[in-house]
């Protein structure tokens, strides 16, 4: 998809863009048309914004509908007032509102997520008609206020100019979010939507990104308010519906609400369909429920994930040229496998008297551990020891219920988890998480998101920052999957991937971040003896460089072979600790996993290595 | 006393409101949206039996109760189950919203935008209670309210199915693996909230009229309930929604008409901000 919008031709918009312009001047459309283009125009705006917040962020904002009317009232006040009818400052006016609006209703919305930021913008929409008539004195009431002539450097913006106005202003703005979209901000918003916890432990505060998205997908909404208190010249509290507010709704999901300019396909559709159909007014609601509806079971992309399936299979019908492979230009040419990693500045990460208690089942116990920087430390115990546990304690995940939990001199215990993160822990999941729409390359640079960080003016001026960062952040990625032996599925989606070349992307993403600790989840599990051997590889290299290695692991071979020191749980506690050949010879390790009494040498096995397989089917058979 | 028990009463549909998001919830775990919707159905279909077909109150009742858990099992059907199972969770969000805008539409397109009057079925001669008045309908609204908020909440702690409810609520596959039909329960749940809903579209109806955008602000202050209350516990919810009808019963008699949404809004949220998970909510942490 990226790929797509990526390759648009700026001359062929340019083109379209200038047509549009001079349409109503050069008698191409009629009054009738040219208002319904602004009309359209103003509602791809409010989609626009929800897509940023619904197709991005995946939360559900329904209040574009009470920003629009932020927008409507705060720019006719200005004029209508003190007679300030300078566009430019209406829209900024506009804006600011809709940042304080969006501040005051985002902080404690996003708290909790999902439903939460729903009612809290669906309430809003329903205090439209009471806070007209509260501040009846400003907005006039439940009659409607008419808004004075606007004006630009003298100029009264009316007829052609105003559609002017109204077109630049749009096409400022999907330029503004096709550049935020379209960048690691936009990648990342994807990681959120996908998995708030993959962000988190990506270095990023999950609630300020959301706060962060969902004020911006609040400006358009306001803008679109002020140039339709323009466009209208009057303005009453019946426009803000809770119909136009599912209006919206359904045409982001129409459009796509994944896609930048899906905005526009969604709202042309709806903006015809209530034009076109004497029958709209009373199915309405039925027809957006029902677009909601099929839009959320079959076909979630919307217009703008049918046009992409349509130019795909025509590019493999050799109906259109093909693209040429993603990020071809920022990959070196070279073939040549990255032999070995940057030094890490690996560090000493210890746990002391580390607990858990879920309710009344103490999950961890009194663990302490050392992991050492140049040396990787493994975690073994039978299912339920305690190993992610302790895992998800290191990276905060969870917090302790007791002891401490050392990075350096560092206390790092209790942190956030995206604290913890950008103290240089970095973490890759027994169920490895991946985004959807994103490519692999893309994926393995947000790692690289906190940082090295690109901010958001430079992505949306598209500053030579921008552009240094965007191609350091693909060579360093192309590297790292070249390093995991699997450069050839930079270009490929992300979630199109199999589980063992999941595992091996975890990897890289994890080493973008030039972290310092590496938690390891069951990495080698789910891997083929090819996959295993890239991986253990991998790990050296960690190791030689440098980095501090955990490795949580039923593959007791591969534990064998690429472990320094080796720690045994069961049932929430540290049974053993010592080298591998130590634990091999441990007699109690050997009795937890064989369930032979404590000391009990009947047993058939001389030590450990031969009982891997009563850890199940965890141990593919090509390690042995 | 007479503003405590309206909002008493008003705050009982919001109760409802919440019973029925937190059994859904509980047993499934999928906020339906579209729950205030039902109890709209349900004030319609009451108005159906009692006025349009001159039914008794009992088969009128049961015309409600059984019409809305059809509606509310077609809901499931169509609107949850296809996307159960589906790794991205954002789906229900929309399609929720959907289903609770078609019955919106249905409802205007059948029965009109204007509201109907639904027959109160007890005398409507006031009661003089504790210093105040109220209708006999409402207190029957109050109690019926307690008691099913109430059972619903020692049914779930209480009896092997409640439990089984919770365990599912909390982790599906596990549950799943011991031998809980899970399938069942959350059709089970829709089925039950859809039946209480349209159990109380009489008496919910006879306090606010039938009317196709009722469920707006019915969802909004159910959802305050919740917020209050801490999604997924039933006495969290119940007490909730009394309080959310007491707030605005009193913004409504001493600040002004134009006023209590934005004093609830105020209040829902301070709460967001303050205590996330709700007054008696318990804190979940996440996992991996």
């Amino acid at each position: 998809m990226n790929a797509l919008i990526h390759r648009f031709r700026p001359l062929g918009a340019l083109l379209l863009l200038v047509l549009l312009l001079i349409a109503p001047g050069a008698g191409l459309v009629n009054g009738y048309w040219s208002r319904t283009i602004m009309l359209i125009a103003i509602l791809s705006l409010l989609v626009s914004g929800l897509n940023v917040v619904l197709g991005y962020a995946g939360e559900l904002a329904m209040g574009q509908v009470a920003l629009y009317a932020v927008g409507a009232y705060v720019a006719g006040y200005l004029g209508v007032a003190f007679g300030v009818t300078n566009v430019l400052v209406a829209l900024a006016a506009a804006t600011l509102a809709a940042v304080v609006v969006g501040l005051i209703t985002g902080i404690p919305g996003l708290r909790l997520g999902g439903w939460s930021l729903a009612m809290v913008t669906f309430f809003l929409v329903t205090l439209v008609p009471n806070l007209v008539d509260i501040f009846a004195d400003f907005t006039g009431g439940t009659l409607g206020m008419g808004t004075a002539v606007p004006t630009l450097f003298g100029m009264e913006i009316v007829g052609d100019r105003l559609y002017w106005l109204i077109i630049l202003v749009v096409v400022g703005w999907f330029a503004v979010a096709r550049n935020l979209l379209l960048s690691r901000h936009g990648n990342m918003f994807l990681v959120l939507r996908q998995s708030p916890i993959l962000a988190s432990v990506l270095g990023v505060s999950v609630y300020r990104l959301r706060l962060l998205v969902y004020v911006v997908g609040a400006i358009p909404a306001a803008l679109a308010g002020a140039l339709f208190s323009m466009l209208d010249g009057f303005i009453a509290p019946d426009t803000f519906t809770f119909a136009l507010a599912l209006s919206v709704l359904a045409a982001s999901v129409v459009g796509g609400a994944t896609s930048v300019y899906g905005a526009i396909a969604g709202a042309v559709v709806m903006q015809l369909g209530q034009q076109t159909f004497t029958q709209f007014q009373t199915w309405q609601l039925v027809i957006y429920g029902a677009f909601l509806l099929i839009a959320g079971i079959a076909f979630n992309r919307g217009l703008a994930g049918l046009a992409q399936d349509g130019l795909a299979a025509a590019r493999r019908r050799g109906w259109l040229p093909t693209l040429p492979p993603a990020s071809a230009a920022a990959a070196p040419v070279d073939d040549e496998p990255a032999a070995r990693l940057e030094p890490l500045r690996g560090v000493l990460l210890r746990t002391e008297g580390l607990s858990k208690s879920f309710g009344g089942n103490r999950a961890l116990d009194d663990v302490s551990i050392e992991a050492r920087p140049g040396e990787v430390t493994a975690l073994i115990g039978p299912n339920g020891s305690g190993k992610t546990t302790l895992l998800n304690l290191i990276c905060g995940l969870y917090q302790p219920s007791g002891g401490r939990l050392f990075l350096g001199d560092e206390q790092i215990g209790g942190q956030p988890p995206y604290r913890i993160a950008r103290h240089g822990v970095a973490r890759t999941f027994q169920t490895p998480l991946i985004p959807k729409n994103m490519t692999t390359l893309a994926f393995v640079a947000t790692g690289r998101y906190v940082t090295h960080k690109v901010g958001i003016l430079p992505a949306i001026l598209r500053l030579p920052k921008f552009r240094r960062g965007y191609a350091a952040d693909d060579e360093q990625a192309m590297a790292l999957l070249r390093l995991v032996g699997i450069g050839d599925v930079a270009g490929r989606q992300v979630d199109a991937l199999a589980l063992g070349t999941r595992r091996l992307v975890e990897v890289a993403r994890s080493l973008a971040s030039g972290a310092r600790v590496f938690c390891f989840d069951e990495v080698g599990s789910g891997l083929d003896a090819s996959d295993i051997a890239v991986l253990e590889q991998a790990i050296g290299m960690i190791r030689e460089a440098g980095g501090t290695v955990i490795l949580v692991e039923h593959n007791f071979p591969l534990v064998l072979k690429l472990a320094d020191r080796i720690h045994v749980l069961s049932q929430g506690r540290l049974l053993a600790s010592g080298t591998p050949a130590q634990i091999q010879a441990d007699r109690r390790v050997l009795a937890e996993y064989t369930g032979a009494a404590d000391g009990g040498d009947d047993g058939a096995a001389e030590s450990v290595t031969d009982l891997e397989a009563s850890e199940g089917p965890a141990v593919p058979k090509g390690a042995k | 006393m007479t503003t405590v028990w309206a909002g008493l009463a008003t705050g009982a549909i919001y109760s409802l409101v919440a019973i029925g998001y937190n059994v859904v919830l509980l047993a499934s775990g999928t906020f339906n949206f579209a729950h205030a919707q039902l109890l709209m159905v349900g004030t319609f279909l009451a108005y159906a039996g009692a006025v349009t077909f001159g039914l008794p109150v009992v088969p009128t009742v049961l015309l409600a109760a059984v019409g809305v858990a059809v509606i509310a099992l077609v809901e499931e059907r169509v609107a949850i189950r296809p996307l159960l199972g589906r790794a991205d969770r954002h789906g229900t969000l929309i399609t929720t919203v959907g289903a609770a805008t078609i019955l919106d539409g249905l409802a205007a397109a059948i029965w009109g935008r204007q509201p109907l009057t639904v027959p109160s079925v007890l005398p409507d001669e006031p009661l003089t209670l504790l210093g105040g008045t109220l209708r006999p309908v409402d207190l029957a609204l109050i109690g019926l309210t307690l008691v099913v908020g109430v059972g619903l909440h020692l049914w779930s702690r209480h009896t092997l199915t409640g439990l089984a409810s919770l365990a599912s609520a909390e982790d599906r596959d596990a549950a799943s693996a011991r031998g809980i039909n899970v399938r069942l329960l959350g059709v089970g749940a829709f089925a039950v909230a859809g039946a209480i809903a349209g159990a109380f579209g009489l008496l919910v109806g006879a306090r606010t009229y039938a009317v196709f955008d009722l469920g707006h602000s019915l969802a909004l202050f159910g959802f305050v309930a919740i917020a209050i209350g801490g999604s997924g516990s039933q006495l969290g919810g119940l007490i909730g929604g009394f309080a959310t009808g007491l707030v605005y019963a009193f913004a409504a008699r001493y600040i002004g008409a134009a006023y209590p949404q934005l004093v609830v809004f105020g209040v829902f949220l301070l709460i967001l901000f303050l205590r996330p998970r709700g007054l008696f909510g318990t804190a979940l942490e996440r996992r991996v």
